[in-house]
């Protein structure tokens, strides 16, 4: 891990969880595996916090255990999996693009709580969605239930691993840590409850914070003395489908931007027809007919089987290679080749960050040296048309930023310098990587920058916070309008002010982070597809 | 030797042009220091993407943040006591909701009527648990630990109080029901109780 992603993850951990989980989150995926007393050792936490903290960890899929010889029962945190918080709000909007409201709070509730079990999720989501209706009006379990069924279907909520069921009711000694199973067919089995009831409205007494006198309150819900039906059986949103997601959609609108929009509707469905059927890691969908693309069009979309075949052909050919031919029966067996098409991607990011960062004229050189593999810094000179001097500056440049990289091939074996070819090339992988590490250290300091925003402007926050506050408790007990007015004006014009600065700035720095973590998406899918094929 | 082109005369080992630089010796200045941490770029970045879904994430983003620091995950460190006790401290009060992951011991413990534990920590505490118990053998005080640890409050007064903590439910660490048959109302204030009685202090004291 590197240093950059153990700020991250660190910044990261401590915004959500606080400062104990984060000191052990970090000294974890500092030192990989360890047990428990030398974590409580090392970090010189008492063994009671320790515990706390990897159960909140565990819970929400950031540490995973394993038992060793011995065993010892070491304790492992995926980093990557800490570096994906980022990701929350993508996957919640997406939820909520794809199954509206009702997947979107399932979706949230289970990012929030790690694990949870159908019906936990099914009674919380009816609840949320009962406060936001009108009066009167509640929010069905069975809807929810159903929704949470169809994200099932298709892949986005999996179980989690269980204990298998032991055949002798007579344990014997326990072994020091569950060994938690999951088969591929379980995975997205979703149990047979019959879930009746209906969201509960908070009531208005519960909400209450002005100190009201403690009357003695009845119990939330009813139903708490019964068992949980489906107890033992967790949900976890699945990442990966998510991630399959985003990518399908970066791989249709670059075709979009690319082509026109038939043809991104055409590479859509037949991204849609190999969802399921493809695996995550694949290099290229499973091949489909023009046939068989043809049927499953969207209604909308009347275009005749012939003008079909002449999109399919253009795509084909397009020197992007996102769709490839791989057979003719069928009326032509078509192929969508996804690490190339996240190799395009991601070299258009490449280019893209050259050209912001250094201007067009470098931007060229670096397409001109992607192009062609190997060019000599003379033959850069020409073939860019740029004067000798500023080619060189510019290379320079780029060297030093390491997009481009040099390659010696020597004419004689002492490696003389003056007998010795210097090529300019562009490695993309490292570059790739290069652009990852540089993302991962610019959100973490937006996220810096956030915190110490807020922290410089705490005393006015807090104020700001108090004076709402009053307002609302005077408000609540029934206030003149004078009186509000004089309590609002306890803040004054320019501290206003101060607060929609500092509000604008907070904002601008949250919506950096949520863009940057696009461009880690492109990049780690990338990467993740290169390493797979090797 | 017949490599020296003259005295104090720079020589290089490789041939210059290939490097892109003529034999007219006017190489950049060699950079002593560490480039400037914030340089000035040349060309501003491009501004942000603006949109519905953008608006929408960022709004989640923030929301999510207050969020977490509600929930029982966020563990907080134990903050130092405030000098002034603020009016509107009162109206802040933050409702959290308790979690405690589950374990063996804490099982028997509640009563089986009541409600049934939350998570599947269940497993991860036994484990801790079973490894406790091959430690040392003082597991009882650190079951009552890990329990007590646990809460994120400590309860006042009522111990049978398990069945509500481990339950998803919302409510003021003051507010628990207590078990017995004096009606809630008959004292006020929980924080004071007794304690600032500014009446003549009549009573002996034992």
């Amino acid at each position: 891990m590197t240093q950059a992603e153990i700020k991250l993850c660190s910044l990261l951990l401590q915004e959500h969880f606080g400062e104990i989980v984060e000191k052990i989150g970090v000294h974890l995926i500092r030192t990989g595996s360890q047990p428990l007393r030398v974590i409580a050792h090392d970090t010189g936490t008492s063994l009671d916090q320790v515990k706390k903290a990897l159960c909140v960890l565990i819970q929400h899929n950031l540490v995973i255990y394993q038992v060793h010889k011995r065993g010892v029962v070491e304790y492992e945190a995926q980093c990557s999996r800490v570096l994906r918080m980022l990701r929350y709000p993508r996957y919640i909007y997406t939820a909520k693009t794809l199954y509206s409201d009702t997947g979107e709070l399932i979706v949230e509730e289970l990012l929030l709580n790690g694990k949870m079990t159908m019906s936990a999720v099914v009674k919380k989501v009816a609840d949320r969605l009962t406060e936001t209706m009108e009066d009167g009006k509640t929010m069905d379990y069975a809807e929810v239930s159903n929704t949470f069924m169809r994200l099932a279907d298709t892949h986005f909520v999996q179980r989690c691993p269980w204990v298998p069921a032991t055949e002798n009711s007579d344990p014997g000694p326990l072994p020091p840590a569950p060994i938690l199973v999951i088969s591929e067919k379980d995975m997205y089995l979703v149990p047979k409850l019959s879930l009746i009831g209906k969201g509960k409205r908070r009531r208005s007494s519960d909400e209450d914070a002005t100190g009201e006198p403690k009357a003695k309150r009845t119990k939330h819900s009813t139903d708490n003395k019964e068992p949980i039906p489906d107890d033992g059986i967790y949900w976890q949103a699945n990442l990966d489908r998510f991630h399959q997601h985003f990518r399908d959609q970066a791989i249709v609108s670059a075709v979009a931007n690319r082509m026109d929009q038939t043809s991104s509707e055409i590479v859509r469905t037949m991204l849609r027809m190999s969802e399921i059927t493809t695996p995550s890691a694949a290099p290229f969908t499973q091949p489909l007919s023009s046939n068989e693309i043809f049927r499953s069009l969207p209604v909308g979309y009347n275009i005749s089987k012939q003008v079909l075949d002449q999109y399919l052909t253009l795509l084909a050919d397009d020197p992007l290679e996102f769709v490839g031919k791989s057979g003719d029966s069928g009326g032509g067996m078509y192929v969508i080749n996804l690490h190339k098409a996240l190799g395009s991607l991601a070299t258009a990011t490449l280019e893209s960050v050259v050209q912001e960062r250094f201007g067009s004229r470098c931007a060229r050189i670096f397409r001109l040296v992607l192009q062609k593999k190997h060019l000599e810094q003379k033959q850069v000179e020409d073939l860019a048309m740029i004067p000798a001097k500023e080619a060189k500056d510019m290379l320079y440049k780029m060297l030093s930023g390491n997009f481009i990289s040099l390659q010696e091939i020597p004419k004689t074996p002492d490696h003389a310098p003056s007998r010795t070819f210097y090529l300019y090339t562009v490695n993309i992988l490292s570059a790739a990587r290069m652009l990852l590490h540089r993302c991962y250290k610019s959100i973490a300091n937006l996220i810096e920058r956030r915190q110490f925003e807020t922290k410089e402007n705490k005393r006015l926050l807090e104020k700001s916070q108090r004076v709402e506050a009053i307002i609302a408790s005077m408000q609540a007990t029934g206030a003149e309008e004078a009186q509000l007015q004089e309590i609002e004006e306890m803040i004054t014009a320019p501290e206003r002010q101060q607060l929609e600065t500092l509000k604008r700035n907070v904002n601008k720095l949250d919506a950096s982070e949520i863009q940057v973590d696009e461009t880690i998406f492109l990049l780690e899918s990338y990467i993740e597809s290169t390493m797979k094929r090797q | 030797m017949a490599g020296n082109k003259g005295r104090g005369r720079a020589a290089y080992t490789f041939n210059i042009e290939a490097v892109g630089f003529s034999r007219g010796e006017k190489l950049p200045d060699v950079a002593l220091k560490p480039p400037p941490v914030f340089p000035d770029t040349d060309y501003k970045p491009v501004p942000l993407k603006a949109g519905e879904g953008e608006d929408y994430m960022l709004a989640l983003k923030q929301e999510l943040r207050e969020t977490m620091k509600r929930m029982p995950y966020y563990i907080e460190t134990p903050e130092e006591k405030q000098d002034i006790e603020r009016y509107s401290k009162r109206y802040m009060k933050v409702y959290k909701e308790e979690w405690i992951p589950a374990g063996p011991k804490s099982e028997k413990a509640k009563d089986t009527s009541k409600g049934v534990s939350l998570t599947n920590t269940a497993d991860v505490l036994k484990k801790i648990e079973e490894l406790e118990k091959r430690g040392d053998g003082e597991k009882s005080d650190e079951e009552n630990e890990e329990k007590e640890g646990g809460k994120e409050k400590s309860k006042e007064g009522d111990e049978e109080d398990d069945d509500d903590a481990a339950e998803q439910e919302e409510y003021d660490e003051e507010e628990q029901e207590e078990e017995n048959d004096y009606i809630n109302s008959y004292f006020e204030d929980g924080d004071d109780f007794g304690a600032d009685s500014d009446d003549n202090m009549d009573e002996a004291t034992y």
